[in-house]
């Protein structure tokens, strides 16, 4: 008797340059989303669609025969995000990755309705929303590889907090940071250098 | 523990929206159970969703501009326009939670499933099968019980066969597989389960199963009735 029972690779190479990428503003795609969320702005709305819409276009034509297909894939992406943007949670995956799922999984229902004539939309079933959760956390860890530097960071005043977090933990350059919180450049440097010099302080202590 | 996982293409083409509705919900089933195929789904969905945003990025600022606009009937403002115009906020369901009874046990069904329709459950000897309507032509889903002492006999696959086990346990000669345990078998393989104390599987199969042995080759007919 053979058996093809497959295990998977025990990791799978996770590069951690794909988290923040220099080609894609993720703080700036997060913080329209954000507004679209609380503000309902029709601005940052219109930023996101012109940063998505050609783009999700473009991945729908390869998997749709007609072009109504992909515009409809268009659409509804697009229409989910705005219906739902309150249901995104920075904390736990980038605006993309959000994005992303929303887009496969109009996808996937538009699919089935043509494959299996069944509109009964099992995507948000499959997938449910917030898949982010785990890696983020783990990916947080191992990036820092120190339990103990995280609880720190949690001691730290709020503003310093959000500052160190940012910078190490969401790997924003320190102009990101600045336009995120909406602070001068020279407070997110000056605030970066007074938690450093707590956390050395703090870890020392702890290391001794 | 769960020894038996996705293998990495089949993760992939799941994240990627490329599976069928039963097998990707055979995934999701698994994963619900294992944090580390949890772990490794959102990773690779991170990644799959950086590049397929980010791939493009140099060709949209350089072409797509005249590209969308030469498709005439794509008018990103009206389209903006519109989706605007809705007040509408779209809130997650409350999970509902939905049970099956087989014999005399009772199993709360994986969350994936709480909305699909099942069928009425049929039953031969020791084996309950009800089947999901999903619709997939030649591909059938089904959740299948084993009571204790039961098993299916030897049989090989047309097509493959995905197990995942929702409870309880069973047993091949490879070894005993447990709650979560996610097995694919492909035409190749001939085995026997056999479940000890019970168990209840979601099954996916894309052809009748085949019976190989002397008195069990009479037992064909429900190889279409198992899977
Ligand atoms: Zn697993």
């Amino acid at each position: 008797m053979v058996t093809t029972q497959t295990q998977l690779p025990t990791s799978i190479s996770h590069d951690k340059s794909t988290h923040m990428n220099e080609s894609i503003d993720h703080a700036q795609l997060s913080e329209w989303l954000k507004q679209v969320a609380e503000l309902r702005c029709k601005v940052a709305f219109t930023h996101l669609f012109h940063f998505f819409a050609p783009k999700i276009q473009r991945i729908s034509r390869s998997k749709f025969p007609n072009e109504a297909q992909s515009h409809e894939v268009v659409q509804e992406t697009m229409s989910n995000v705005w219906r739902k943007a309150h249901l995104f949670d920075p904390d736990k995956g980038a605006a993309t990755t959000w994005i992303y799922t929303v887009m496969r999984n109009v996808t996937f229902d538009l699919l089935r309705k043509i494959k299996s004539n069944r509109e009964d939309n099992l995507s948000d079933d499959i997938w449910p929303v917030i898949e982010g959760e785990v890696s983020q956390d783990e990916a947080y860890e191992d990036h820092l590889e120190n339990k103990q530097l995280l609880d720190v960071i949690e001691t730290l005043p709020e503003a310093q907090k959000e500052v160190v977090k940012g910078f190490y933990l969401m790997e924003m350059s320190q102009e990101q940071l600045a336009n995120h919180l909406n602070l001068p450049l020279g407070t997110i440097k000056s605030r970066l250098r007074l938690a450093l010099a707590k956390l050395k302080g703090q870890l020392g202590e702890n290391n001794d | 523990m769960i020894k038996h996982h996705p293998k990495f293409e089949l993760i992939q083409a799941y994240v990627n929206g490329d599976l069928p509705a039963s097998l990707s919900m055979g995934i999701s089933i698994h994963a619900e159970m294992c944090p580390a195929c949890q772990q490794k789904i959102a990773q690779l969905t991170e990644q799959v969703a950086e590049s397929s945003f980010e791939a493009q990025t140099i060709e949209t600022e350089s072409t797509s501009i005249g590209d969308t606009s030469s498709d005439t009937s794509f008018d990103f403002e009206s389209m903006i326009n519109n989706i605007t115009l809705s007040a509408e906020l779209d809130e997650v369901a409350k999970p509902v939670t939905k049970t099956i009874t087989f014999k005399t046990k009772t199993y709360q069904l994986p969350k994936v499933l709480n909305r699909i329709k099942l069928g009425k459950t049929a039953n031969v000897g020791k084996l309950s099968r009800t089947r999901l309507q999903l619709d997939e032509d030649e591909i059938h889903s089904s959740l299948l019980h084993i009571n204790a002492g039961g098993g299916v006999p030897e049989h090989t696959h047309k097509g493959f066969e995905l197990t995942v086990l929702l409870d309880g346990s069973f047993s091949d000669d490879k070894g005993e597989y447990v709650k979560g345990d996610f097995i694919m078998l492909d035409t190749s393989i001939k085995h026997n389960p056999i479940s000890q104390d019970g168990c209840l599987c979601y099954t996916v199969a894309n052809d009748a199963l085949h019976f190989t042995q002397g008195i069990n080759k009479l037992l064909n007919p429900i190889g279409n009735f198992i899977y």
